[in-house]
This record gives structure tokens, C-alpha cells and sequence, in this order.
């Protein structure tokens, strides 16, 4: 996995566009001030062109030829790189140029130019400048006036100079300022980042004994990490709550497993106190086995009711069948009636309509088989045992009715505890170990289900299964 | 010596009986829940009472605390399959003299109940000692003068009871009654037979008669 900071992405990020702002400002700089300066050149070299065309005159004659006069030449924009120039009349052709003048020039087609050229290593800007007029012009003559073609170039070295000192002072402006906003940059975003690590250090003190998160003042402020310390809250709650069940269940099993644990080991070693005949040896094996009998009906109990409080949690229906209800209430009704016959009891079982239901077949009979078994453990001898399927809307309604000794209101809130026994003779000499409720519980809750009971004592017990989401 | 035991398990409760009963014969009840459990405690003379803490009717706490506040000094071992300290220290507190965890020995249960019969009668040692009779009650042999004497189980236990409360009178009733569970009034005329039975085996080579009898109040060990 590659690892990255949040920090480092940001500080990236801010000293990134930071370069890039400062990449734009020296270009967009160095550009106007080469503008500038080269627009300022053009009006010098324009005036200096003026000059020069100042110096062609007209000869005395009235021959309408043209001379060039060298003694006023203009002094050069830049005194220490000499400008060139070329002056051209229509008629008399060329009348002058400077001294170096770079052979290999032509003139350009256009009237008026601007270019840039390279003489002997010297860069150079020359404008050309066509239809000039002469200046020097006398009253009454007879003459066709010529008109003068003007090249003047001027070398760009200077310029240039000026140009590179500009970007070069802007640039190290701009990184000055760059190097002193990333550090700005840097600073505020650790102390703005700061409120993560202190609710880390937080995250960190929670553990398995003290599952409070403390959130501390300084990541409460900030909106962002709001969502995320409500949902740590919460997840921390349910983490409690599931660990605590855990916990429970883990606690109770192995208190629940110390009573048969000792039975099996009281009676191996009453066996092995003294010598005994093998009649004896006999009968207190079969007690050992018996009393381990007990033993692993308590932990397949309790396997089937993690296995259902697991599956409760694992949402896996739409994959299963869709089934009766009531044929599954009938086979409970099958395998609860010897039982119930030894106990003189009857089971009365009604139904109306099919009830379609998506599940597996197994978990419904188990719930059933347990309430039922419930109710019938629980009645008087005699008495019957009332199960009554209805169907409300979308809704499967399953009622166990008994006519027992009922539960006493102060057991009524417990009895889908854990290894809950409202009576522990009674139930222990039926053979109960407090969980068949429990797992009833967690498999009707695993289908959405609820599961309440009412109790009148002396009366009897109801108990009401509700599963939802019946077909069609 | 007679063992009451309170315990809801019936499994459990007839092993640590028959334990008892077999190897240092001592007289069982079987109390199966709290509410039977105080009343046989009340109403008969146990030596030691084993008490099991989650009982139907009656809390193993609650019935403790009525035995000790009836003004009982029997003492109690407490079975528990809570070992934390709060409850130890409440049951402690409750009036218990010692607990075992479950799932407990067989052995240990058998030494502790032995440990707290002595000290119940104020004998702290297993070997109890009355002139030149010797009573060994871990393996249960008795000596006199260096002579093993070789008792019937019915006679040791007479003899054992006897020694527990040396040069007091102890009337046959209590000895029925500790010596037997709750069956003891059919046998009301075998103490004499064990008695003399006792003095003929003690009294070999020996002429001081150590079982002394007062008419119409009972027997009395002395040296």
C-alpha cells in the first residue's frame, strides 16, 4: 500500500499552483516590459528616421535630383551599439547608408515594417518606412517631388538587458514571496490538521475496558470531522453493546458448564474413592455417561444459540425458499406430541390459509418446537395447549397458549435472558438449561420478527410470535 | 458425625453424600432446595452443612444468614461456581466458614468437611488424643497405648463422636442424632450395643474403664 499525508497533498498542492503562479507572473512581466521598451524603441528609431530623412535635399538645379547631407547625422539611440540606416530615393536611388551597413539586407515588399534581424552577432530592430516625403521642398519649381524609402535599425542589445534584469528581479520577488507563503502554508495546515491527531490520541485510549470516546473540544468545533467522530461514537456504542453480549454469553456458558462439570466429576471420583465390584463400576460408568449426556446437550444448546444470534446479524434470506408457515408449525406439533401425551396434555392446533414465507423451514420449526415445548413442560396435567396461525396483512401472527402456573411478573421481563430459569428445580428437572427461549428469540429476531409474552399467574402464559414481510 | 447438604443438583448432591457416607461414614441429608434446606438445619443437629448458592425457594445467601441469625454455630462450607471476590467476600461475610469453586475434588471437599468438623468441637488436630486412646480420623484408626484396636465402621463413628467432645456428657439422643440422618429414631436401641461393644475391644489388657455411662443422661469419654 502506498502511503500518503494529507498534509503533504496540501502543502503539493498550495506550493504548486504558487509555482505556477509565479511561472505566469514572470512571463506575463518579461513580456510587457519587452513590449514597453520595444514600442518605446520604435518611436525613437521613427524620430531618428525623421532625422535622417531631414538631411536629403534637393540639388540647386532644377534637375529635381536629390543629395544626402552627412554633416548632420543623429547620434545613435544606443551610444555604445551604432544604429544603421539606408536611404532611398524613387528616382535618384540609393543617396546614403551607414558606414557597416549589413550587405545582405533587402528591402522589404510591404510600405511600413518592423522586423528583427541579426548583423555580425548583433541582434537588431529595423523599420523600414516607405513614401517619405522630402522635407527640404522650394517654392516654384518645376520638378516632380521624389519620395524616399528610410530603413533604420537599431540594436536590441540593451533591451534585452533590461528585459532579463526585469524577469529576473520579478522572478526572485515571486520566489521570495512563494518560499514565504508555502511556510505560511505549511504552518496553518499543521495547526489546522492538528485537531485529527489529538482525536487520534483520543481513538487510542479506547479499549475493551473503556469504550467512552473522548472527543475533544478542539475536533468538536470542526464541520468536517464532525460526521466522523458521530459516526465513531456510534460505532464505538454498538461495538460496546455486541462486545458486552459477548462477553455475557461467554460468562454465563462457562458458569452454566461448572454444574454438569462437576456432576460428571463427583460422580467419576465417588467411583474411584474405593474398590468396587464390577456391578458397581458399572452402574456409576452409566451415571459418568449420563451426566455427559447433559453436558453436551448444554453445548449444543448453547452452539445453536451463538449460531443464531450470528445469523442475525448476517442478512442472507433472499437466497432461501419460499415455504408454509403452517406446514412447519404442524411438523412441530408432530414432534412435541409424544411428549405431550405423556404429559396428558393436548395440542390444538388452527390455521386459516396458506402463509407463504421466504425461510428455512428448520429455524421456523426449531422456534416453535421450543415455545411448544415450553408450554406443554409448563401445563397442568390435563389441560390442553392452544396454537393458533393467523395472518394479518403482510404480517405472520403465531400464538402459543398454555394453561400453566404462568410466570410471576417479576421473572415476565427475564425469561428470554440467557440461562434464565424462572424456577432452577423445576426446570432442571425437566431438563431445560434457560436457553430455548433465548434462541427463539435471536432466530425470530434474525427474520425481523418480534416475540412477546404475556402471563397471568395461576392462569397460564400467551405467547406471540409477529414475522413480517409475508408473500402475497 | 451428620452432613447436611443443600444442593439442587440431585446428581451432584448424591455423589458428594455417598462420598461422605463412604469414606469417613458420616449420616447424609439432602436438602433439594433453600426453603427444605433451613428447615432441615433448624430442626435437626448437623456437624456441617454443605450449601450449595443457587437454590430454588431460598438463596443460598439468605438461607445462611437465617441459619447465623437463629444463632446456629454449625459450621458451613459453601459450594459456588462463583469465584470472583465479591461474592466470596459476601458469602464470607454471610457466615460461611470456607467455600470450594465447581466443579470442586472429591478429596478436598472430604478434607475441608473433616477440617471444620474439628474445629466446630474446637479440635484443631486431625489425631485426637484422650489419655493413652489414640483416634486417627484421616484414616480412621484408633490405638491405645500403642495397641491398634480394630473397630466396626457403626463403632468408630460412636467412638469418633465421643472423642470430638472429650469429659462431656453426651446423651444417646445426640448421639443418634449426629450419627444417623433422618431416619435416627429406629435406631435407638443399637447406641448400647456399640457402646458395649466399644468397652469390651478398648478395655483388652487395660482395666480403667475409658467409656464411663450416667444412667439417664448419656456417656462420657474420659482419660
Amino acid at each position: 500500500m502506498r502511503r500518503d499525508s494529507i498534509q503533504r497533498r496540501l502543502i503539493t498542492t498550495v506550493v504548486l499552483s504558487q509555482a505556477i503562479l509565479t511561472a505566469g507572473l514572470v512571463i506575463t512581466g518579461v513580456f510587457v516590459t519587452y513590449w514597453r521598451l520595444l514600442s518605446t524603441l520604435d518611436a525613437a528609431m521613427q524620430a531618428h528616421a525623421m532625422s535622417v530623412a531631414a538631411l536629403v535635399r534637393y540639388t540647386e538645379d532644377a534637375s529635381g535630383n536629390v543629395y544626402f547631407d552627412n554633416s548632420l547625422l543623429p547620434e545613435s539611440i544606443d551610444p555604445n551599439h551604432p544604429d544603421q540606416f539606408m536611404v532611398w530615393a524613387d528616382r535618384t536611388g540609393l543617396l546614403t547608408r551607414s558606414e557597416d551597413w549589413p550587405d545582405g539586407l533587402r528591402l522589404q515588399p510591404g510600405p511600413n515594417q518592423h522586423w528583427n534581424f541579426t548583423w555580425a552577432g548583433v541582434p537588431y530592430h529595423a523599420l523600414q518606412m516607405s513614401h517619405v516625403h522630402i522635407l527640404d521642398r522650394e517654392e516654384g519649381k518645376s520638378f516632380r517631388p521624389q519620395t524616399l524609402t528610410i530603413v533604420y535599425a537599431s540594436p536590441t542589445i540593451r533591451i534585452r538587458q533590461q528585459v532579463k534584469a526585469a524577469g529576473a528581479f520579478i522572478a526572485l520577488v515571486s520566489l521570495v514571496l512563494l518560499g514565504a507563503t508555502a511556510w505560511l502554508a505549511l504552518w496553518r495546515i499543521r495547526r489546522g490538521l492538528l485537531p485529527l491527531q489529538i482525536l487520534a490520541q483520543q481513538a487510542a485510549l479506547v479499549s475493551t475496558r473503556s469504550w467512552q470516546l473522548q472527543v475533544p473540544k478542539e475536533a468538536e468545533e470542526i464541520d468536517e470531522l464532525r460526521p466522523l467522530t458521530e459516526s465513531m461514537t456510534q460505532m464505538l456504542a454498538r461495538l460496546e453493546h455486541s462486545f458486552e453480549q459477548q462477553r455475557q454469553f461467554l460468562g454465563n456458558a462457562a458458569h452454566e458448564l461448572k454444574t454438569p462439570v462437576a456432576v460428571l466429576k463427583s460422580t467419576l471420583q465417588s467411583l474411584l474413592q474405593r474398590s468396587r465390584s464390577s456391578e458397581e463400576y458399572r452402574t456409576g460408568l452409566q451415571a459418568a455417561l449420563q451426566d455427559l449426556d447433559r453436558l453436551e446437550q448444554l453445548l449444543q444448546w448453547m452452539l445453536r444459540l451463538a449460531r443464531a444470534e450470528q445469523w442475525a446479524h448476517e442478512a442472507g434470506r433472499h437466497e432461501l425458499d419460499i415455504i408454509d408457515i403452517n406446514a412447519t408449525c404442524e411438523e412441530a406439533v408432530e414432534r412435541i406430541r409424544s411428549l405431550a401425551q405423556s404429559r396428558d396434555t393436548a395440542i390444538h392446533l388452527s390455521m386459516d390459509g396458506p402463509i407463504p414465507f421466504r425461510a428455512d423451514p428448520e429455524d421456523l420449526q426449531l422456534v416453535w418446537t421450543n415455545l411448544l415445548e415450553n408450554a406443554v413442560r409448563y401445563s397442568q396435567k390435563g389441560t390442553s395447549v392452544e396454537v393458533a396461525v393467523t395472518r394479518d396483512g403482510e404480517r405472520a401472527r403465531v400464538i402459543f397458549e398454555d394453561h400453566g402456573a404462568g410466570i410471576s411478573p417479576s421473572d415476565l421481563p427475564h425469561i428470554f435472558d440467557r440461562f434464565f430459569r424462572g424456577d432452577p428445580s423445576r426446570t432442571r428437572a425437566t431438563g431445560g438449561f434457560g436457553l430455548g427461549l433465548a434462541i427463539a428469540k435471536a432466530v425470530v429476531e434474525a427474520y425481523g420478527g418480534s416475540i412477546t409474552a404475556e402471563s397471568a399467574p395461576g392462569r397460564g402464559t400467551r405467547m406471540t410470535v409477529e414475522l413480517p414481510g409475508v408473500h402475497k | 458425625m451428620r452432613v447436611l447438604i443443600v444442593e439442587d443438583e440431585p446428581r451432584l448432591a448424591e455423589n458428594v453424600a455417598r462420598s461422605l457416607r463412604e469414606s469417613a461414614g458420616y449420616a447424609v441429608d439432602i436438602a433439594s432446595d433453600g426453603q427444605e434446606g433451613l428447615f432441615l438445619a433448624e430442626s435437626n443437629a448437623y456437624d456441617v452443612v454443605l450449601l450449595d448458592l443457587m437454590l430454588p425457594k431460598l438463596d443460598g445467601i439468605e438461607l445462611l444468614r437465617r441459619i447465623r441469625q437463629s444463632g446456629q454455630h454449625t459450621p458451613v462450607l459453601v459450594l459456588t461456581a462463583r469465584e470472583d471476590k465479591e461474592s466470596v467476600v459476601a458469602l464470607l461475610n454471610a457466615g460461611a466458614d470456607d467455600y470450594l469453586t465447581k466443579p470442586f475434588d472429591l478429596g478436598e471437599l472430604l478434607a475441608r468437611t473433616k477440617a471444620l468438623i474439628r474445629r466446630g468441637k474446637g479440635q484443631p488436630s486431625p489425631i485426637l488424643a484422650i489419655g493413652d486412646l489414640e483416634l486417627n480420623t484421616i484414616n480412621r484408626t484408633v490405638q491405645r497405648g500403642g495397641r491398634a484396636i480394630t473397630l466396626t465402621a457403626m463403632e468408630y463413628r460412636v467412638l469418633e463422636y465421643l472423642a470430638h467432645r472429650p469429659r462431656a456428657v453426651v446423651s444417646k439422643t445426640e448421639l443418634l442424632e449426629h450419627l444417623y440422618d433422618y431416619n435416627w429414631e429406629k435406631f435407638s436401641n443399637v447406641i448400647e450395643v456399640y457402646i458395649s461393644g466399644l468397652r469390651r475391644k478398648l478395655n483388652e489388657g487395660s482395666s480403667r474403664q475409658l467409656i464411663r455411662t450416667l444412667r439417664g443422661q448419656g456417656y462420657m469419654l474420659q482419660d
